[in-house]
Order: C-alpha cells, then structure tokens, then sequence
C-alpha cells in the first residue's frame, strides 16, 4: 500500500521558498566579477555561455593552463616581480563555489521494493543547501606552468578532502603543440560533452553500504548522465567497495590520477589527448598494473556566424581496474561518442557511451550482461539574458550482474535564473519515463524528484 | 596634442609597423587563436560566443566591417586611429574584454593590422587624433563645483544614475539602445573602475569629446568648444563621485 503521495505539508513548503525566493527574482543589473574573472577584469560570460558551462573562449581558456587563447600570458599578466619570483595577488586566483539543493522532495512508487535489495526508500522533502562547498585555487606559476587546487565538502558524500588538483604544463614545443596535465584531474575535461560544468548538477544516489564485495542496498538510483555512468550492476573497486552503476566513471570520472597530453598541433579544427590514470576508483597507492589509458581526438567542424559544432570520439582501455564479487580482476573499458552544436542561443549536447567487461571469470558465464551502453541527450536554451532553460534525456542500458540490472531512462527540466553572471537560482525536475513496475528495483521504483536550489561562485 | 601624448600610456605611444602582407598574415593567424571566438571568421561580431555576450543586452563584440568604434582618440564618426585599435587590444574593455597584453607587441600590431583589412574604409578614410584642451586641472571644490553645473547643463543625468544621484533617467525608462537595438547600461558613475575607455581623468575626457560611435553617448566637443577648461572641471566633478576614496 503506498502512503498518500505529496502531502500537503510538502507543497507548504515549496510554496514558502518560491516566496521567499520570488524578491530576489527581480534583482536588475549584473555587474558582478565572480572568482576566476577578477584576474582578467572581465565578466563570468566571457568564458561561460552561463556559468558554469564553458562557452569556445573558455574551453580554449582551460585547454591553454588558465592563459588566454593564442597568449602564453601566464608570467606577465596581472603579476609582479620578487626576486626570480613572479607572484599574484591571492585574489586573482583563490575563489569558492557554494551550491546544492536547497530543498528536494524525492517521490518513490512504493516504500520498500520486494526485491532481493532490501531498500528502504520513502517519500522526502528535505533541506539540504548547502550540499556542495568548494574551495579552489587556479591560474598560472609562470608562464605556461599552471595549477588548479579543489578542496571539497560534500554533504551527501559525507567527504572533505581534495576533490582535483593538478599540474599543467603548456605549450610544449610550439604553442598548442602539446599541453600535459599531472594530478588528479577529470579526463573528460577537453571532450565535446564534459562531465564537471554541468547544468543539471551531478546528484549521487542514495545506498547503504553492507560490506565489502556486498552489494549495497540502494533507495534511489544518483541522477547523474546515463553516458557517464558506471552501467554495471555488480562491480567493485581494489578495497571491495561497490562501484553504483550511476556513477560517474573511466574517462568521465569527476577526477583520478594519472597524467594527460592533449593540443592542437594542426590548427583550431582538431584536438588530441591521451592520457594514462591508476585506473577507476584506484586512488593512491595502486596497485593495478599496468595503468589504464584513454585517447580522445575531438574535432571543431565549424565556428561562424553565431554557430559552433563539434564532436568527439574516445576509447578508453582498462586494465584490472575493477573487481566482481569473487574479487576477480577484469578489464572494464568504454567506447563512446559526443558531439556539441550550439546555434544561437540554443546549445544542444549528446553522448553515446558502450562499456565493456573483459576477463570475467567462467562462473559469471551467463550471469553477467557484459555489455551496456548510456544515451545522454541535452538541451539548454538561453531564453533572455538571466533565464535558462533546459531538457536533458537519458537512457541506461545497463550491464552486469543479470538479477539485478535494470535499465532506465529519465527526463530532467530546469529552469536557471541569473540574478547575476555568477549567482543562479533553479527549479530543477527528474521524470522516471519508465513504468514504475510495482517499484521491484530501484530503478522503477524512484518515481520523481523536484529541486530548488542555488549555485553561487565568487 | 603634446600634452595628449606625454599623459597617454607607453602603448599608446607605440607606432604601427610598416604595412606588410607577413603582418596581416601572421595577424589573421593570432586573431583565429585570440579573437576569433568572439568576433567571428569575417569580422561581423558574430563569432561563436557572441551571442552569450551581447545577446540581449549591450555590449556585443565589435563589428570590423563596420568600421565603427566606440573608443577612439578621433572625432565621433570617424574611424579609430591604429593606435587606438592598438590600445583596445592592449588594455581590453572592463568587464567585457581581457587585456591582451601577453600577446607581444610585434604580435598586436599585426592584429590591428587584420582587423582594418575587414573593412576597405581604412584605406581611404582621414582618421585625425582630436586635441584635448590643457589639464587636467586640479580637483578643487570650486572645480567640482563647476563640474557639476556642467553635468546639469550637459543634461548627464539624462542617462547617467549615479548613486549618489536620483533615479529615473532614460535607462530606467528601459529606453537607452545601443545602434542594434539592444539595452545599454550606461557605467555606475561612481564606479570609475568599471568605465570601458578608461578611468583616468584624460581617458573620460577622451569619451566625452569624442562620444561613443554606435551608443546613446554623443560628443560633447562643439559644446564644450566655448569653454574648454569646463571639460576638466567635468572631469573633476565625475570623478568626485567615485565611491573609492
């Protein structure tokens, strides 16, 4: 028997917030200078089409070590001399970002799935803000030897600790000949559909861990692209923690640890990168050997006339990186493919995404679905200067472990409003598209979830 | 135009190189790298980025075919100087451009050198410096005094709000357009950091004797001409509302 859906206590409050929220809606004139913008003098839009999706400027920004396109201005800009130092002013390159979901209610088809996953889901409305509290450090040492420093808090994730950071060292040989990145960083960065600087924000799922190499009980499946996703039901890392097929991971890992190339040695209609990491979820101290590797080749066909088109094709190859239950070592590797139009104020991203197990063990024969694929579909409109809209579909195919896979496929809507360049209000709506099936796997039983919630960066 | 030249900054200073075709060629090469994105393959300020910049709202990246620019050190309706262009690209646009300065010079100059070939105007066009008047004078409150009466005469408050002043002028009205239609913000005049041409007493002058081509903002030389002192005491009185100390 399902409790009685949204109670009214529930749509109290979301009417209280929208109040509440509703003065701030006017706000005029956005003058702001957020974080990484005070060394330029320049506003967040010179880099993002909205903060805090990079636009071409930003992506070249990023991909030359925080110099501007065409510049290796890394030792002179906004800088002094002491000594053979050359130093910046703090503010140029310290900034924080605070966002999360200031209020979510998660509805669920019923409260305790009668599956073998023991799940305790009920319906929610909570607080929650803030969910997100980072702390970064970016820019330049010297010309063409850059950093980037990420010290995250993470209510969900229960986590404080260095999200990413990294070293990068620009413009080898020629400019944009080869560009190489050391740390801990997200591989995906270059790619036509990244996974960081998302609209719709990364929302992890909500499980309980029973134990090394146990699968964990699962409430809600996380909210995140299905083509970033894990895919696999039943994978673990090094130390027995399950791997949820929801998170992100390989190539679209939000970071690991490992060392990268890319550049444009032919011009700005081409980009490379390889790169070798420890391998999913294997932080220090790895003992995967040999490494994993990845190449990506991302081709810019047309920047003209308000218009820009790209698109990316990668593999990434795994190499022990991940164990199943006997803890077995397999190879889990991904082949995929994205693609970036934006056209006016339309900009429209997809991704198609085929994971593969390699290596599994003989008892796992016709247990394990060794293949699974993720769509991902997005959609954002730019409807006025402050206010922008968006649709992002996604669809899991999921693999691994055949009593437990379920696929699912889910449509999102948000509507972002700028009060100014770097301080964005949202409304934000998940849809589970696929018929609830009496709520068995967490997969069809998660029904909706609704988000208010705010994103600030300075 | 000697005291013009000896306040103007060291790049300003700078000198074109003589017209090459490696100039222009190696330019066009930089500006795919640095400009591109913004200002778009053929010069028409429709460059991928654009419209995220100035979709809906003044400023939108420069039209080179056009030939029309708001920061220039000649008469409002004329051409930039190439020092002017050279200028632009060396200190960006507050807010809306990043200075280029770790582009070399040799390598700015051979932008502007590819940003006029857009336009066949140059070729052809006079583009003669104006003269500021002698200044700037000293702020003193009988200057600021007079500043101000020169405000109300200009009619300033027209389009400008200052903070310290009261609200309801044209912007409010929603009635401020730049030459595309879209709404322009004029600056918060008590925020001298955030003037797109500069914030030093000569850069304002600049902008009020040569106006903003393509903006609301007109030149003020034929009525300023009676009385050239009252540009500094102008100058002065806007400077005086600066919120910084």
């Amino acid at each position: 028997m399902n409790p009685p859906c949204p109670t009214i206590a529930k749509y109290l409050l979301l009417l209280v917030s929208v109040i509440l929220l509703s003065p701030l809606l006017s706000t005029p004139e956005a003058q702001a200078i957020p974080a990484f913008a005070r060394k330029y003098d320049v506003n967040c839009t010179v880099c993002h089409t909205r903060a805090p999706r990079l636009n071409r400027t930003g992506e070249r920004f990023l991909e030359n070590g925080y110099q501007l396109p065409g510049t290796e201005d890394g030792g002179t800009t906004k800088k002094f001399r002491l000594g053979d130092l050359t130093l910046d002013d703090v503010t140029n390159y310290l900034g924080f970002r605070l966002r999360g979901n200031a209020l979510r209610t998660v509805d669920y088809a019923r409260h305790a799935p009668g599956t073998n996953i023991d799940g305790n889901p009920e319906d929610r409305t909570e607080f929650g803000f803030p969910e997100v509290f980072s702390l970064f450090t970016a820019g330049t040492v010297t010309n063409n030897v850059g950093f980037f420093a990420e010290i995250e808090s993470n209510l969900e994730e229960d986590e404080t600790g260095v999200e990413r950071a990294f070293l990068t060292f620009n413009n080898i040989g020629q400019h944009d000949w080869a560009h190489l990145r050391v740390g801990k960083f997200d591989p995906s960065a270059y790619s036509s559909y990244a996974t960081l600087r998302q609209q719709f924000e990364l929302v992890g799922d909500n499980s309980v861990d029973n134990g090394s190499f146990m699968l964990p009980t699962m409430n809600r499946i996380g909210l995140t692209p299905a083509a970033f996703a894990s895919k696999f039901h039943g994978l673990f890392d090094r130390s027995g923690t399950a791997i949820l097929p929801t998170d992100p991971s390989l190539f679209h890992a939000v970071a690991e640890m490992g060392l990268d190339i890319h550049g444009r040695p032919f011009g700005e209609w081409f980009l490379y990168q390889v790169g070798i990491l420890n391998g999913a979820n294997e932080p220090f101290g790895d003992s995967n050997n040999p490494k994993d590797w990845y190449v990506m080749t991302r081709f810019d066909v047309a920047q003209s006339d308000y218009f820009s088109a790209n698109f990316s094709g990668f593999a990434y190859f795994g190499s022990n990186n991940v164990k199943v239950s006997t803890m077995a070592d397999v190879n889990w590797s991904r082949y995929g493919f994205a693609t970036n139009v934006r056209y006016y104020m339309v900009d429209i991203y997809a991704a198609f995404v085929v994971d593969h197990i390699a290596n599994l063990p003989n008892s796992f024969n016709n247990t394990f679905d060794e293949t699974a694929t993720g769509l991902t579909v997005e959609a954002n409109v730019l409807a006025t200067d402050r206010l922008l809209l968006g649709i992002r579909f996604d669809h899991l195919d999921a693999g691994g472990l055949r009593t437990q896979r379920t696929s699912n496929s889910l449509l999102a809507l948000i509507a972002k409003f700028y009060m100014r360049s770097n301080i964005a209000l949202f409304l934000r709506d998940d849809i589970n598209l696929r018929p609830a099936q009496g709520g068995r796997t967490p997969e069809r039983n998660f029904r909706n979830a609704f988000f208010v919630g705010a994103d600030v960066a300075f | 135009m000697a005291y013009l030249a000896c306040s103007l900054p060291i790049w300003a200073l700078a000198t074109s190189p003589p017209n090459q075709d490696e100039s222009v060629s190696r330019g066009k090469a930089l500006y795919e790298k640095a400009c591109l994105l913004c200002h778009g393959k053929t010069g028409k300020g429709n460059g991928p980025d654009a419209f995220y910049l100035g979709a809906y709202s003044a400023p939108c990246p420069r039209d080179f075919t056009e030939a029309e620019f708001k920061f220039r050190s000649t008469s409002s309706g004329e051409l930039p100087s190439d020092e002017d262009i050279f200028t632009t690209i060396t200190k960006g646009i507050p807010g809306f451009m990043p200075a280029f300065q770790g582009l070399s010079e040799a390598d700015r100059w051979d932008i502007v050198r590819y940003v006029k070939s857009f336009s066949t105007l140059y070729q052809e066009a006079e583009r003669t410096p104006i003269i500021l008047p002698p200044g700037p004078l000293p702020a003193t409150t009988k200057s600021v005094s007079r500043g101000r009466e020169v405000y109300a005469l200009l009619d300033c408050a027209k389009c400008h709000r200052p903070q310290t002043l009261q609200p309801g002028g044209l912007y409010d009205m929603g009635e401020l357009r730049d030459r595309r239609d879209l709404k322009i913000l004029p600056p918060d005049l008590s925020s001298p950091s955030s003037f797109k041409n500069g914030h030093r007493p000569q850069d304002i002058a600049q902008s009020i004797l040569t106006g903003l081509d393509g903006t609301p903002m007109a030149s003020f030389r034929e009525t300023l001409s009676a009385q050239p002192e009252d540009l500094w005491h102008l100058v002065n009185y806007l400077l005086s509302l600066s919120r910084s100390p």
